[in-house]
């Protein structure tokens, strides 16, 4: 256990731009610490909130309310890589892409891979229902899940499915992924593995403009072609990830598709042909296919480390996650664009074009900004809402969207929510604050949206 | 049962949550229909109502470019297929009864059939719903875009619910184009094991086979029906990845483009109207065994295995005695392989002694109790037949 304000500070913050300090922070070496400081918590009504590596991007991980940040750096363990039933057992703070390494040696990998794979933990993957560039055609954290261990806030531990595809009466794991630690704690998981494609065929698609990008996606969709992944980057975005990697990305396009198709080795070729005709008729100025291993990973290098380049463009900047139906994207990002100039903020682009899942990353250098950053994320999420999407796509509501959620939501679609909340934790202590709106965060919000 | 209750037949999302909202105040009981398809399913009770979602019906939306579809509850899924065939696009659920069955049916059942084995079943296509609930109001959950981690996934709440939650009104899918080609492979073994051998040789490949179904219906005859979808070279080699692993497993197979009329029949297993049929859900290597212990039981008749899913049926008939101790031994056989297992279908006779979800030892339980609780207060959506009793 941690108490010193010292210890403390390193969890006052996520990856987001939110920070409150813990009253304490707790490392449990395995299920029954973490049941027994529940049911501490619970008698002395203090909040309990979880950790993994807090690159969480909605101040999910943020004791906002106070209360006990349980950090699940000591239960980082894999249990059991089950190749023959094609799952694996771990525990929560288990590294996602330490557990796709495990498993490659049985031709099996975990594939749900957010961009912070390299940090971020299976437990908030489960937290979060994360997603990553290849959930396009496979999925998202959620449908890797078969089994869960969970900790309630009163410390009870309730072990929910297991190795098989279903579970008995209410998919209560299909609730609790993605539930951001509002309804309990999670302490050992059990996700499928998926058999390792055989090949993969990547390619990079530069256009004059982002409108033509944008026709390409859709394009490709209407000819039958679902690739594995389809990111999108417009030219702010692909002038810092040059600068920062080198991933040979064109500095004069106005927008790079990064397109890969995997599977068997068969009919990746064609594919891929297809795709580069569409691309092509759609104006698309530089085509290019990675030839090797490394030239692929170049590529992705690029598109993974686009985020941390962002500090070559300005000292800071704030991420959104809204979601819109693929075919809105020219006119949102028309919309973004718009919202950019009104602020004077600079907005750089990088994002899952095949789920429609933007990624608008608004640039600061001053703390004093943030206000107006504020405002302009607001304006693009209700941007997206009003183009029937979502106010976010993998990175959660959190704290930092919790007072948004009326935008997407009725009262009664929140109050069925709630059901589901004081079904797992009647009293309110796990992770409060986040998820639903709050009377007092929330009342200049609300001031707001009725002026 | 059913001539003594008073029917509805909302026409409307706002009538249909009106009319749960007045049962519930009136405390009348209410048992929730689509095409009726599933009436066998779960510990049925008479009630005082039926509501009939059939008066909900029309595809919503449908945008071919952004690959997702919106349908009223009540919508025939034979009507979807239509209506997304003619944009070259699917919607990749294959359950039973498919060719009466309601698109909310097929959610409130958690109705799934093989090609789970490639595209997935219900809650990996589910993607929006809106819902009736009992105090009288309209809950949306999801949306219609494929990615959204707004708020609890209510969706998969419902998924499987069987209507004890509230009124699933209108949902919302991706889909996915046709397939280029679609062709398949029949095999044939002496053995069991050698059928699931050869069916998991294909299934750790990256091959996606659409279904990979294991079937028998006497312990010294096995077959191994393949569907193969997709681009027509990657249909070719997973036909020959098939071809490969059952002559490893010493069988032999036969190449069948039609295969789709032998995967129907066993699709509809749960249609058999006579014996008991029992769905058991189990890690993917305990298939085998508990093949095992249903192959050995007096009256055994049928085991149709989703075998890249652990998705077992075994259809047995005999005397009541009979069938009563097979179910408790299948129950028992899939518990200890780590899975679990439901009674789908049983005569009137053992009804009694048969209950559907078994000895209600579910891990979970008191949760899901809470939850029925919150969601329907006066315990007036289906009575009885779901886990919740």
């Amino acid at each position: 256990m941690l108490g010193t304000r010292e210890d403390l500070i390193i969890y006052e913050y996520d990856g987001a731009v939110d920070t409150a300090t813990p009253d304490a922070v707790v490392l449990p070496n395995d299920t029954n610490d973490v049941a027994k400081l529940a049911r501490f918590c619970h008698e002395h009504r203090v909040p309990i909130v979880p950790r993994g590596a807090g690159t969480g991007l909605s101040g999910g991980a943020i004791p906002v309310e106070g209360g006990v940040v349980v950090a699940f750096a000591r239960m980082a363990r894999i249990l059991e890589i089950d190749a023959a039933n094609r799952r694996a057992v771990v525990q929560p703070g288990l590294i996602n892409l330490h557990l796709s390494t495990a498993a490659a040696p049985h031709g099996l990998y975990f594939v749900p891979d957010p961009s912070s794979q390299k940090a971020c933990t299976l437990g908030g993957n489960v937290a979060e229902n994360s997603g990553g560039p290849h959930t396009l055609a496979y999925g998202v954290t959620t449908n890797h899940v078969t089994g869960l261990e969970i900790v309630l806030s009163d410390g009870s531990i309730v072990r929910l499915g297991g190795k098989a595809e279903d579970s008995e009466g209410y998919d209560l794991i299909g609730a609790f992924v993605g539930s951001e630690g509002t309804l309990g704690l999670v302490t050992e998981i059990t996700v499928k593995l998926t058999p390792l494609p055989e090949d993969k065929r990547t390619i990079l698609a530069a256009f004059p403009t982002m409108d033509q990008a944008s026709a390409s996606v859709s394009a490709i969709i209407a000819a039958g072609i679902v690739p594995q992944a389809i990111e999108l980057m417009d030219q702010l975005a692909t002038q810092a990830v040059e600068a920062a990697v080198s991933a040979g990305y064109p500095l004069d396009a106005g927008g790079i598709l990064l397109l890969e198709v995997d599977g068997l080795r068969e009919g990746l070729d064609h594919a891929a042909e297809r795709i580069e005709a569409i691309c092509r008729e759609q104006g698309a100025t530089t085509l290019r296919r990675a030839q090797t291993v490394m030239e692929r990973e170049r590529l992705w290098a690029g598109r993974k480390g686009a985020f941390a380049a962002m500090g070559r463009l300005a000292p800071a900047y704030y991420v959104q996650d809204g979601v819109i139906p693929r075919t809105r994207l020219p006119d949102v990002l028309r919309a973004i664009e718009e919202i950019s100039v009104r602020h004077g903020l600079r907005v750089a682009n990088v994002f899952h074009a095949g789920d429609g899942n933007l990624h608008p990353l608004v640039l600061f250098s001053d703390p004093s900004e943030l206000p107006r950053v504020h405002e302009a994320g607001l304006e693009i999420l209700t941007a997206c809402v009003e183009a029937g999407g979502s106010i976010t796509g993998e990175h959660g509501v959190g704290m930092e969207k919790n007072c948004y959620m009326p935008l997407q939501y009725s009262p009664d679609d929140l109050a069925a929510m709630r059901r589901v909340k004081t079904t797992f934790d009647p009293d309110g202590l796990a992770n409060p604050g986040k998820i639903f709106p709050t009377p007092g965060r929330c009342r200049e919000f609300q001031l707001h949206a009725t002026r | 049962m059913s001539g003594a209750s008073e029917q509805l037949t909302p026409k409307t999302y706002q009538q249909c949550a009106l009319a749960l909202g007045t049962a519930s105040e009136r405390r009348r009981s209410v048992r929730i229909r689509g095409a009726g398809t599933k009436d066998y399913l779960g510990d049925v009770r008479p009630t005082d109502l039926i509501l009939e979602t059939t008066g909900l019906r029309g595809i919503v939306a449908h945008v071919p470019a952004d690959l997702t579809v919106t349908v009223a509850a009540g919508t025939p899924l034979t009507e979807v297929r239509a209506a997304l065939a003619q944009a070259g696009q699917f919607l990749p659920l294959d359950p039973p009864h498919g060719d009466t069955a309601t698109i909310g049916g097929v959610v409130a059942a958690n109705s799934t059939g093989f090609w789970r084995a490639r595209y997935g079943g219900v809650r990996d296509q589910l993607i929006g719903t809106t819902t009736a609930l009992a105090d009288g109001t309209l809950a949306r959950a999801g949306g219609r875009v494929v990615k959204n981690v707004a708020g609890y996934d209510v969706n998969k709440l419902l998924i499987g619910s069987l209507g004890t939650l509230g009124v699933i009104v209108e949902c919302t899918f991706k889909i996915l184009p046709l397939p280029k080609a679609s062709a398949g492979l029949q095999a044939s073994f002496a053995q069991g094991s050698a059928a699931f051998a050869a069916a998991d040789a294909v299934a750790r490949t990256p091959a996606r086979a659409a279904a990979l179904v294991v079937q028998s219906t006497a312990r010294e005859s096995w077959r191994l029906l393949v569907l193969a979808q997709g681009d027509p070279s990657a249909v070719e080699r997973t036909l020959a990845i098939a071809a490969d692993a059952v002559q490893e497993e010493g069988g032999t197979s036969e190449r069948h483009d039609d295969i789709e009329l032998g995967l129907g029949p066993l699709r509809d297993l749960p249609a058999t109207t006579r014996g008991t049929v029992l769905r058991a859900s189990l890690p993917i290597a305990a298939q085998n065994a508990f093949a095992d212990v249903a192959t050995r039981l007096a009256g055994f008749r049928h085991l149709v295995a989703d075998a890249a899913s652990g998705v077992v049926r075994v259809h047995v008939q005999s005397d009541e005695s009979s069938e009563i101790a097979a179910a408790d031994a299948l129950r028992a056989a899939a518990r200890v392989c780590g899975g679990s297992a439901y009674v789908e279908r049983r005569p009137e006779a053992i009804r009694d002694s048969v209950s559907a979800w078994g000895d209600g030892d579910v891990p979970g339980l008191f949760l899901m109790k809470r939850l029925k609780e919150a969601f329907d207060p006066n315990g007036v959506l289906e009575p009885g037949r779901g886990v919740v009793r």
